[in-house]
Formats: structure tokens, sequence, C-alpha cells
């Protein structure tokens, strides 16, 4: 029986991955500082081991340019850095290819780096994949994300005003129970020939501090009834 | 509990109001109960009216890309609409907007909004379980804090925002909002000093 689970699952494993293909992650947008340093990350999904043939690439295109040029190579377990282009010196290999990482950590951004970087990863067998790219902006200021006060605003108005509702009927709860709690001992203390008097305050005066808007309605609108009652 | 209601009034308004119709339809018997009923019954719809006017005025306010236009844009707070060609487009709002001024009277605007709303809640259920002599305190204090937020939402934009262009004119965005403040502050002032006159 385990022999034959074992085979099954062995097959299927040999089998599904030939309709998946390779699947690359990195982000979507970088903001960065100028003269600052970035890192870009790139990762990838595969239904396969990683083999020990992995490799990953980094390709540069500049804005408003149509071409890009290749900046980093991995394989054969060696990075190779761009010393020629326009990264040159400034690249440094962060990654770590048997966790599946493929990160670069560009240093001293500059305006001229404005530009799209794509990461392209391959993991044989499993080589058919989408390159996936991430935009790097670059600032001399960064600016503020769009709705990120407008977001803090509200959330913490709103918040307040749940804080203050809770604690208002926290106050109301306690102070009808310290209420009750007293009219309970004072009872107790009186003994035996006032019991019956008392025993009814208690618990008309917890409920009245609890629901007194309700109950006094009702009862304004009982003496209302005598009232008209008697004309 | 409720007296019983006569055959004919309305059901479903809650038992003050059946109350106040039977009252009135109980003739010449009781006839300051007939004054004061109809006279609180026409009040209540009135503050009723006013504060659903504000809630919308708010609302258009808030939504409407109408804070300030020129012969070709229409703008604030959340995008501009530009004309071109005779067709409309929404874009960004440029750049060069100080952000945190404009987030702020985004965030304000949304704010007086859902407390305007959340105060006509409370004033309905107000109105159903406040005992008799007893103040709208709670509406009063939503419809306030909604005035508080857009007052502050107008007073940054006009402070703020356009102060150096001569080509444009202030939207009906703008100029609601400048109202609405106005409105919710006599609300929220009806609110504080009216009294619940009959259980």
């Amino acid at each position: 029986m385990l022999l034959f689970l074992t085979l099954v699952s062995a097959a299927l494993v040999a089998i599904a991955p030939q309709s998946q293909a390779i699947v690359i992650y990195t982000g979507w947008e970088r903001h960065a500082l100028v003269g600052s340093e970035i890192r870009l990350s790139c990762s990838f999904f595969s239904w396969r081991w990683t083999s020990e043939d992995v490799t990953f690439s980094w390709n540069y295109r500049p804005d408003g340019s149509r071409d890009g040029i290749s900046i980093f190579h991995f394989t054969g377990g060696l990075p190779y850095l761009d010393n020629k282009g326009p990264f040159r010196d400034r690249l440094e290999f962060v990654g770590n290819p048997q966790r599946r990482d493929g990160s670069i950590l560009i240093k001293n951004l500059d305006f001229n780096d404005n530009g799209t970087f794509t990461c392209d990863a391959k993991n044989p067998p499993d080589i058919v994949g989408r390159p996936s790219s991430v935009r790097l902006l670059v600032f001399d200021k960064l600016p503020v994300q769009a709705g990120v006060i407008t977001g803090a605003i509200i959330g913490a108005v709103l918040g307040l005003l749940v804080l203050i509702v809770v604690i208002y009927y926290l106050m109301r709860f306690l102070v009808a129970r310290r209420v009750f709690s007293l009219s309970v001992s004072k009872h107790g203390k009186k003994g035996k020939g006032k019991e019956g008097s008392q025993q009814r305050q208690g618990p008309a005066l917890y409920a009245a501090m609890d629901q007194s808007k309700l109950k006094a309605s009702a009862s304004e609108k009982k003496k209302q009834e005598s009232r008209k009652d008697k004309k | 509990m409720c007296p019983p209601i006569p055959q004919g009034t309305m059901s479903g308004l809650g038992c003050e109001a059946g109350y106040f119709l039977s009252a009135i339809s109980e003739g010449a018997r009781a006839d300051h109960y007939n004054f004061s009923a109809v006279t609180m019954l026409v009040l209540l719809g009135g503050i009723f009216l006013i504060h659903v006017t504000t809630i919308i005025l708010l609302l258009v306010a808030t939504i409407d890309n109408a804070w300030w236009f020129t012969d070709t844009i229409s703008t604030d707070v959340w995008g501009r609409w530009i004309k071109a060609n005779g067709v409309w487009n929404l874009t960004d709002i440029p750049d060069f907007y100080p952000q945190e001024y404009l987030q702020a009277v985004q965030a304000t605007t949304v704010l007086s909004c859902i407390f305007s709303i959340l105060g006509l809640f409370v004033f309905v259920a107000q109105l159903f379980t406040l005992a008799k002599g007893q103040r709208f305190t709670f509406s009063g204090i939503f419809q306030l804090i909604a005035c508080l937020c857009i007052m502050i939402a107008a007073s940054i934009y006009t402070d703020i925002f356009h102060r150096k262009e001569n080509d444009g004119w202030y939207g009906h965005s703008f100029i609601l909002a400048w109202i609405s403040f106005v409105l919710t502050f006599i609300s929220s002032i009806i609110y504080f000093v009216l009294r619940k006159k009959t259980a």
C-alpha cells in the first residue's frame, strides 16, 4: 500500500509540472532618494526542487530608451556583476540562489538610474516563464504616498470615537454595578423587618441606572395615561 | 407601553408619531395636546429635512471634483477633469499640490460626511428612546463635529490652494462646502436647544 502511494505521488510530481511554468516575483515600483542605495528583490516559484544550475539575470532599460542592457548574471554558482556599464562598482549581489532569492543591491543612486529592471530566473529543467519587471524612481525628496495621510486621519478620528463610546458605556456599567452592590449591602445590614421595601429598591435602582431612558419614558407614559383617564 | 393606536393611522412610524396622530384625531377635547403635537411633528419634520439636506450637500462637496474651475479644467479634491477636444478626461492631481494639505482636505470632508450620517441615525434613535424634557445632545454633538470637520476642510482649501491663480473661479463643491458648514452649525444649535416636548 505504502509503495503504491509513493509511486502515485512520484508520478504526479513528475507529470504535473509539465503544465506549470516558473513564476518570477519582483516588486512593481520602487522609490529611492538620490545618493541612497536600493535592494531590488527577485524570487521565483517553481514546482521543481532548486537545481544546482539555477540562473538569475537582471536587465536594465533606462526611461525613454527602447533597448536594455544586461547588468547581472548568476550562473554555475557564481555571480557576474556589471563591470563596463552604468552600474560598474555600484552593484552587489545580496541574494541566496539556493533559497530562490536573486536580489541585487545598487548603491549611490543617481537620477540617470531611473528605469525598468527586469529579472529573469531559470530553474532547469523548469525554464519556461515570464520575466518580471520593477520600475525604479529616484527622487531628491520622497513624496508622500497618495492616501496615507487621509487614511491615517480618518482612522484616528473614528478610532477615537469608538474608544469614547466604549469608555462611556463601561463607565455607566461600572457605576451601575457599584450602586447595586452598595444597595444590596445596605439591605443586608438593616435586617428582616425592612427587607421587603429595601428589596424592591435595590434592583429598581440598578434597573433605573441601566435602562433609565426606556423605563423613564415608559413610566412617564403610564403617568400621562392615568392623567388622561382622570380627565 | 404606548396607548392603543386607532385604525387609520400610519403603522411603522413608531409609538410617538402614532400617539401624536391619535391625539390629533381625538378632536377638541385635548386642544393644547393638538397644538403641541402638530407643532412637534412639523418641527421634527423640518429638522429631519435640514439634516438630510446637509448630508446631501456634504456628499456632493466631497465626491464631486468641482472645487475649482477654469475654462478647461474642473479640479479637486480627488482628481482633475481636463477638457481636451470637447471630451472630459479624468487625470491625477498634479504634483505641485502640497500633498499633506490635500490629503487633510480629503480626510476632513469624508469625516464630515460620516459624522453627519451617523448623526442622522443617532437622531432617529434618540427620537424613540429619549425621555420627556431631555435634549437631543448626541445628535447635536455629531452635527457639531461634522460642522467642525467641513470648516477645517473648507478653510484649508481656501487658504492654501489656488491662491495665485487668477484665471479660474471656485466651483459648486466649494460653495456647497461652506453652505453645509452654516447648515450643520444651525442644525446642531437646534438639536442642543430642542427639548422633547411629549413622551
